[in-house]
């Protein structure tokens, strides 16, 4: 097989392998970043599989700080019930408390690399929330990416953020759609003038793959595809 | 920053709370399937980790896990604590009540004094020693309303408050405490003790640094062990706070731990902080705290005050979360609906106009096999609001070609075919908004008799209204009459109407042209000058040239000898090849959405299918023929034009003027008497000048063989 001939696409267990030298790369070169943990997680549970299915998790990365401002805007529902407070003598000023004057709300995003077998290809599904664990919807988001992506999102055919189930979790989460993945990987792959060999380029499929879509979200792996 | 000297009250930094959305939803699933209206407390679990960013502190953490497994054991055993040194669990409990008036009516003083008493108990006991994550053990309370997915809750976390209370003798980075030999005995020590399974999730413990620089961490249990040649002690924890100046809030019970467990009037204290998985001695703590003495501390019944309520950005009221975007179905329905409209929007058609589909109101007249097909089509395509007209019911054979039935609809009777239309849409996407009218259509050349004028006349207006208030008309009915009064009212008010029809093996799915009354806006110019005499002197526009169009019933007319086959269709045509409905239903669906696409509208030209035009389509959704008939016997299908007739029983300016000028007085006429149309437009001049001519045929037919010229 060379890389002309291929279609883009990674069978499973290429991407367990791939996971883990994604995972071991990542730690060496991203110092600033915590390290990616593979979570072992089944489908089907009831299978005695001896294959370890799972996906790559990276969490509470820190994507953002809004400004004073948005503090309002981002608050919570009837307020107007929540007026029954704490009666009885705790009111009293406790002076070992200390009082913190306005917070700044931060905003987390938790990223899983999940195969996807329909597509085989990887697929990035991510959520994000303030600190208080409150799910952010997809157009608070799209406000805290790089200004260069909310561009992309809108024009490229090959990007978009969809919301669907997370297939271990079972719960709403958003992902970019991988229809598109297998075209651009190959491109990727047939433009680098290093011409890697088959072997090498599934080595390299996950980094590759994530120095292209981490951009969305700002998070640059500083190492070129082919070294 | 150090801070010397002053002897400052000691202000600590409140925990605060996270709770995964995970949390949430499992909690949410106990409550349904396990719990029911139980509301005894729940035992559950925390996490939490020290700071490890110089500028953001942790949280407490609740998470899916934090809840009972679903182990189906009765017993309120805490659940399968997994914690890992990014994860220290600490207990606590929860009281989630079944009402909002109950959640109110908790007693919040009550309830944090009793967890109080837990903790005190554990530092009298000795067990807050062995098991020293105990010390931060809080308390939640919640109510999870669960048809609006709204979560009320509110953390405590419970502080055994001084009184006096304690004083900060001194504070600062521990990098400006110890020596550097101390400080990377130090770190040495504590990455050791982070890095130990064993202790990696004790968040309480000590750390003593002997005569050599040399230092060690160490459970709190062996405290009293440890005595000797001890230059230094510090009581340790893992504190989640950032800050430079305050330590964090577990630090006021492990102060009570230690002073009445050890009698310690003066305490070194040391914030364990870290960067990236290491110990960070410029961002950890130490300090020194004076605590004086306690009056009734020593006594096991006495309980210390305690306080811990969480703030809500500055007020003492519980905190509220709508999780609906997640977990309610029909939300999560909805937006699966519109992604996939969006992809196909994203992906192939990016001139797709969804937000025309999603307003569009279409009124299906007939809820049979035309009826179901096509109402399902135009859900898949994201149209929302359906009005489905039928005064059938559901009979046995039905459910088999009328994909909206089932066995069920046809018992006891039968269902109105109308509702349970509608019911059924409901089933498949609980957003749509249906609506089922159980009517008959009035139709031409059945007559009525007096006593049912009145019920009639009021028929045909609830029709016109209907075909007032919708968008587009889709003519679904097994009978031609059936069709005749909605394409008039259709034509009249230049309503988008598509009609679907069925032969045994053959269909025709056709889009009526505008009604001859209010012409093309672009023509409109020219004729709103003759239009100054008023709405009743209005004249076809075709004498400009401009042909509309024509109308189910146009055909008719426009060739009148080859009407015999045309005639074969829905004449009464109740068994067809079961594969026609859904093909023509689909087809009309499709059709539409051209039409909407379309910059004109109603009013655009008729298109055929050309193999010439390849691929390249000058709208993207191809071309916007006019009718289409096929033919199942020979899988073929066929794109034609028929414009409109000035007879048309149905379309013509006469007919639509006689209705506007005399309204019901004349569909009374045109329902009463079968040949009132026919006179009406001239049709029966026309016939008979025709059958004249074909007298004069016969009469010289064997003259001329060889000249026969069909009609």
């Amino acid at each position: 097989m060379d890389v002309l001939h291929w279609d883009g696409t990674l069978s499973a267990k290429d991407f367990r392998v791939g996971a883990f030298a994604f995972s071991q790369k990542w730690e060496s070169l991203n110092s600033g970043f915590p390290p990616w943990v593979w979570v072992l997680s089944s489908k089907h549970p009831w299978l005695a599989s001896p294959e370890e299915e799972g996906y790559l998790s990276l969490e509470k990365i820190c994507i953002s700080r809004p400004n004073e401002e948005d503090i309002d805007q981002i608050s919570q529902i009837d307020t107007g019930e929540e007026e029954i407070g704490c009666p009885g003598n705790e009111d009293v000023i406790d002076d070992a408390t200390l009082v913190q004057s306005s917070h700044h709300e931060l905003h987390y995003c938790d990223f899983h690399i999940v195969y996807s077998s329909t597509f085989r290809v990887p697929v990035l599904y991510f959520r994000s929330y303030c600190s208080d664990g409150r799910p952010l919807p997809l157009d608070e988001i799209e406000k805290d990416l790089p200004a260069c992506s909310s561009k992309e999102l809108s024009k490229s055919k090959w990007t978009f953020i969809t919301q669907e189930e997370h297939p271990y979790l079972k719960r709403p989460w958003f992902k970019l759609h991988p229809c598109g993945t297998a075209e651009w990987i190959k491109l990727l792959f047939l433009s680098d003038t290093a011409k890697p060999k088959f072997e090498v380029v599934l080595e390299l499929y996950l980094l590759s793959w994530f120095s292209v879509v981490g951009q969305m979200f700002g998070l640059r792996t500083p190492f070129k595809i082919s070294n | 920053m150090a801070k010397e000297g002053s002897e400052s009250i000691l202000q600590f930094t409140p925990l605060q709370s996270s709770v995964d959305e995970g949390f949430w939803h499992r909690l949410s699933f106990l409550k349904l399937n396990k719990f029911g209206i139980d509301d005894s407390p729940i035992l559950i679990s925390g996490f939490y980790a020290p700071c490890s960013h110089p500028q953001v502190s942790n949280h407490l953490t609740l998470l899916a896990e934090s809840l009972p497994s679903d182990s189906n054991d009765e017993s309120a055993a805490p659940p399968i604590i997994r914690s890992n040194r990014n994860r220290c669990s600490v207990p606590g409990i929860l009281y989630n009540t079944n009402t909002m008036e109950s959640f109110q009516a908790l007693d919040k003083q009550g309830l944090l004094k009793a967890e109080a008493m837990k903790i005190w108990e554990d530092i009298h006991s000795g067990k807050a020693v062995e098991d020293c994550a105990a010390l931060s053990r809080f308390l939640l309370i919640s109510f999870a309303d669960l048809k609006k997915w709204n979560f009320h809750y509110w953390f405590a976390f419970p502080a055994l408050a001084f009184d006096p209370p304690a004083t900060l003798v001194d504070l600062r980075p521990a990098s400006q405490w110890f020596t550097l030999e101390e400080a990377e005995s130090v770190s040495a020590a504590c990455n050791g003790w982070r890095n130990s399974s064993a202790t990696a999730d004790v968040p309480f413990f000590f750390v003593s640094i002997g005569s050599d620089s040399s230092a060690a961490a160490r459970h709190l249990k062996d405290l009293e062990a440890c005595q000797h040649d001890v230059q230094k002690l510090l009581f340790a924890f893992y504190d989640p706070c950032h800050l430079l100046n305050n330590p964090g809030w577990p630090l006021r019970n492990f102060l009570a731990l230690i002073s009445s467990r050890w009698n310690l009037k003066t305490v070194r204290f040391l914030c364990y902080r870290e960067n990236r998985g290491f110990a960070d001695l410029n961002l950890s703590l130490v300090g020194e705290a004076l605590v004086s003495v306690q009056p009734g501390w020593r006594e096991r019944q006495c309980v210390p005050n305690a306080v811990g309520w969480e703030f809500n950005k500055g007020r003492k009221i519980p905190r509220c979360i709508n999780l609906a975007k997640s977990m309610d179905s029909t939300r999560l329905a909805i937006s699966a609906a519109d992604l996939n409209l969006k992809l196909m929007r994203w992906r192939a058609l990016p001139s797709l106009n969804l937000d025309i589909l999603f307003s569009l109101k279409c009124l299906l007249l007939g809820a049979g096999t035309l009826g179901c097909q096509v109402a399902r089509m135009l859900m898949a395509w994201g149209v929302r609001k359906i009005t489905l007209l039928d005064n059938g019911r559901v009979a046995m054979s039905n459910p088999l070609r009328q994909s909206l039935y089932t066995l069920d609809n046809c018992l006891n009777g039968g269902d109105f075919k109308a509702t349970a239309a509608v019911r059924s849409l409901q089933r498949i996407f609980p957003a749509v908004e249906a609506e089922g009218v159980v009517m008959a259509i009035p139709m031409p050349g059945h007559p009525v008799s007096r006593q049912e004028e009145k019920s009639v006349l009021e028929d045909c207006k609830r029709l016109n209204d209907l075909i007032d208030s919708h968008d587009v008309i889709f003519l679904l009915t097994d009978t031609r009459e059936s069709r005749w009064l909605p394409t008039l009212l259709c034509a009249n008010t230049n309503k988008i109407a598509i009609t679907a029809a069925l032969g045994f093996d053959s269909f025709l799915v056709m889009r009526h042209g505008p009604g001859p009354v209010n012409p093309n806006p672009n023509l409109k110019a020219e004729t709103e000058t003759s239009l100054a005499a008023g709405i009743d002197n209005l004249v076809l526009t075709n004498t400009d040239g401009w042909h509309r169009l024509g109308c189910y019933f146009c055909n008719d007319v426009v060739a009148p000898t080859d009407s015999t086959s045309n005639r074969t269709l829905d004449q009464q045509c109740t068994v067809t090849r079961p594969g026609l409905a859904p093909i023509a239903s689909a087809l009309a669906v499709e059709l539409l959405v051209g039409i909407l696409h379309h910059p004109n509208g109603i009013f655009a030209e008729a298109e055929i299918a050309n193999s010439n035009s390849g691929g390249n389509f000058e709208l993207p959704l191809g071309i916007l023929p006019h009718q289409i008939r096929g033919s199942l016997p020979h899988f073929q299908q066929m794109t034609l034009v028929g414009h409109s007739s000035n007879s048309c029983t149905a379309c013509c300016s006469t007919v639509v003027s006689e209705y506007r000028n005399r309204g019901m007085e004349f569909l009374l006429q045109a329902i009463n008497h079968p040949t009132y149309l026919e006179d009406l437009t001239g049709l029966t001049e026309l016939m008979r000048s025709a059958n004249a001519f074909q007298l004069d045929w016969d009469d010289e037919i064997e003259a001329a063989d060889d000249e026969c010229v069909e009609l």
